[in-house]
């Protein structure tokens, strides 16, 4: 009885462990040490489509830039993320401003993705505790829930891993009272030079307004772990690569 | 016979009647500006709370109520201006483009509201233009101008005259953004509005959000502002499903329940009063009819039916509440009246009322035939209700103990 209680306990924390191995695994190999990455944004509502392209670089989990580069309007209008803050750049006002706190939630580019998804990205794996569900031939399923200390906006998150690319294929994103907010879905998986990676991102948002919206992320090109300009993350680059 | 009795009885006991009149009639002058002012009140209330922002009717696009996006906006303001045009119930209307919009001058952003507003109708819908304290109000020939909350105002940091970055999305989800002079400061009292909001000319607006003949709403200023409910059902039918027309019952229902609320425990003050006054006449009147036990022991003694002795009472009774309640009615009247055109000033309310967007601390009292007839039949039937117990056990005397009766 003794070493079944210790067994338990002992397999317990494996699981425990290997969602979270599972998950860090994955989430390094979506980010890279650094990247380059260009991407069609399309916003589909009920009433309109329209694309966005941008180019993005990042370092870590913790330092990104964008660039819009169409439509035409909106060319130059950049973003730079360093940890939780953010900031913006719009040529037209030739003024930078930083992203309040009260505006995380609001809508990123008029997307179904929001700003705090822009800047939190990373935190899944230091904000969650992470089970595993269950798991098949292809894929883990791995529920997320926030340590109680984390800042986070979702109640859970539910995120089925492909184990063949160790990428994730399905999150659905629930709210604190557990209702269904979001499903993301990774499609298109390629070959890079070191990994695989999804060339395709679709976001349906499932609560009552957006319902029957969605945001497809096409990505054009990546690129994982070459050398970027360390001045990329600095507020001063916010206009010089606006142009 | 009876009738003149009691009538003889009241004209010759004249301190009693006088002392009788006086405590009713002014007991229905009170009950009567009470009741005036309360209503007057409230009517104040909801007619301020409708026209410091929100208006009577508004249009919207369908669903915008609910979810406010752009999938929602008015999209072409021709067919609805033409029908609002022809309507003969509609004194005027205007459309309106609320935008939430980041607010960044050079120390801080803040996310907000922008409101684009027709600079020449808005003041006759709205009255922000009345609690401008710095600078001046827009007009239509206003570009960047924009006139801003005060609480707005000190958490960017800026003053009159200074320039404020807005950006948003326009209507075709391009990036809107642009720089704002500000022209003028306001403050409602209403927070909503005086920490987050500004109003711009809407001719300029457009050219900078891509909104040019769209609205979210339009509002409406009907001729009749005591109809806006049936016009806004009947503007409904007439539009269609393409518009949806409420009038303010809707979107100031928060207010409503609050009054709604504040109406019950209203109603127990009232009836607390009604106890109070309802004991002191019943007092008043035990007092003048017990003091008569004598009186009526010797009518008893000649022959007078209890029956006989309760009518004649009952009739003094009535016949005195029904000089007070008249000579009460006019005063009472006189003092609504009055209040109703020089309304009562709440000195340094204005902070507390201001949540409710009540912009002037002054209470009005409201007056009508109703209140005051209402009222005159409240306080008869209390003066009748007080004599018959008294009367009752003065009625219950033998007559030879009544004539013993100090």
């Amino acid at each position: 009885m003794k070493y079944l209680l210790i067994f338990l306990l002992f397999f317990g924390t494996l699981v425990a462990d290997d969602a979270e191995a599972i998950v860090k695994r994955m989430d390094d190999l979506m980010r890279g040490k650094t990247s380059y990455s260009k991407l069609t944004m399309t916003v589909v509502t009920k009433r309109t489509e329209r694309k966005m392209g941008m180019e993005g670089w990042s370092e870590g989990s913790e330092k990104s830039f964008i660039k819009i580069l169409y439509p035409k309007k909106d060319y130059g209008i950049t973003f730079l993320k360093i940890d939780d803050a953010m900031w913006q750049y719009v040529p037209k006002i030739e003024k930078t401003i930083k992203i309040p706190p009260s505006m995380m939630l609001q809508s990123w580019m008029g997307s179904d993705f929001t700003n705090d998804d822009m800047v939190k990205e990373s935190s899944i794996v230091e904000d969650y505790d992470k089970t595993i569900l269950s798991q098949d031939k292809e894929s883990w399923t791995i529920e997320m829930i926030p340590r109680p200390d984390a800042a986070v906006v979702w109640g859970k998150i539910v995120m089925k891993v492909s184990k063949a690319y160790e990428m994730p294929l399905e999150v659905d994103y629930y709210d604190e009272d557990d209702i269904l907010e979001r499903e993301l879905f990774y499609k298109d998986f390629r070959k890079l030079k070191d990994r695989y990676y999804p060339f395709l991102w679709s976001m349906f948002p499932k609560n009552e307004e957006k319902m029957g919206n969605e945001t497809r992320i096409e990505v054009e090109a990546m690129e994982f772990d070459i050398p970027v300009d360390g001045a990329m993350f600095t507020k001063r680059a916010l206009k010089k690569y606006s142009r | 016979m009876l009738f003149s009795i009691a009538w003889r009885n009241v004209v010759r006991a004249r301190r009693r009647t006088i002392v009788t009149i006086l405590l009713s009639s002014i007991t229905t002058l009170f009950f009567i500006f009470y009741v005036g002012l309360k209503e007057g009140a409230y009517a104040k209330f909801k007619q301020d709370a409708v026209e410091f922002y929100p208006g009577y009717i508004q249009v919207t696009g369908p669903g915008y109520r609910d979810s406010a996006d752009y999938d929602n906006l008015i999209r072409d303001l021709g067919p609805l201006t033409e029908a609002l045009e022809k309507d003969e119930r509609i004194a005027l209307f205007a459309p309106r483009f609320e935008g939430f919009v980041l607010y960044a001058s050079d120390t801080n952003a803040i996310g907000g509201m922008l409101t684009a507003i027709d600079p020449e109708k808005e003041p006759r819908l709205s009255r922000i233009h009345r609690s401008i304290r710095k600078g001046e109000y827009l007009t239509a020939k206003d570009t960047n101008g924009i006139v801003i909350g005060d609480r707005l105002a000190e958490r960017l940091e800026v003053s009159l005259g200074a320039t404020v970055s807005i950006i948003g999305s326009a209507t075709d989800y391009s990036f809107a953004a642009d720089n704002l002079v500000i022209k003028g400061i306001f403050h409602t009292g209403s927070n909503e509005l005086d920490s987050a909001a500004a109003l711009i000319n809407k001719a300029y607006f457009d050219t900078v959000f891509a909104s040019t003949g769209m609205a979210t709403h339009v509002i409406v200023l009907p001729k009749e502002i005591g109809d806006s409910l049936p016009i806004a059902q009947s503007l409904q039918n007439e539009l269609g499903p393409a518009y949806e027309v409420v009038d303010w019952h809707t979107y100031l229902s928060g207010l409503i329940e609050s009054l709604e609320y504040d109406a019950i425990s209203d109603g127990i003050t009232m009836s607390l009063f009604l106890v109070v006054i309802l004991f002191v006449i019943m007092i008043y009147a035990l007092l003048t009819i017990y003091s008569r036990t004598k009186e009526i022991g010797i009518m008893r003694a000649i022959g007078t039916t209890p029956l006989q002795v309760f009518t004649i009472l009952m009739l003094e009774t009535a016949i005195i509440a029904g000089i007070s309640i008249i000579l009460g009615g006019i005063g009472g009247g006189w003092l609504i009246y009055h209040f109703e055109t020089h309304p009562i000033v709440l000195a340094g309310m204005e902070e507390a009322y201001g949540q409710f967007g009540i912009i002037d601390a002054v209470i009005p009292s409201r007056f009508s035939f109703e209140i005051i007839f209402e009222s005159m039949g409240i306080m008869l039937l209390l003066n009748l209700l007080t004599a018959l117990y008294p009367v009752y056990r003065v009625n219950r005397f033998k007559p030879i103990d009544a004539i013993r009766h100090l």
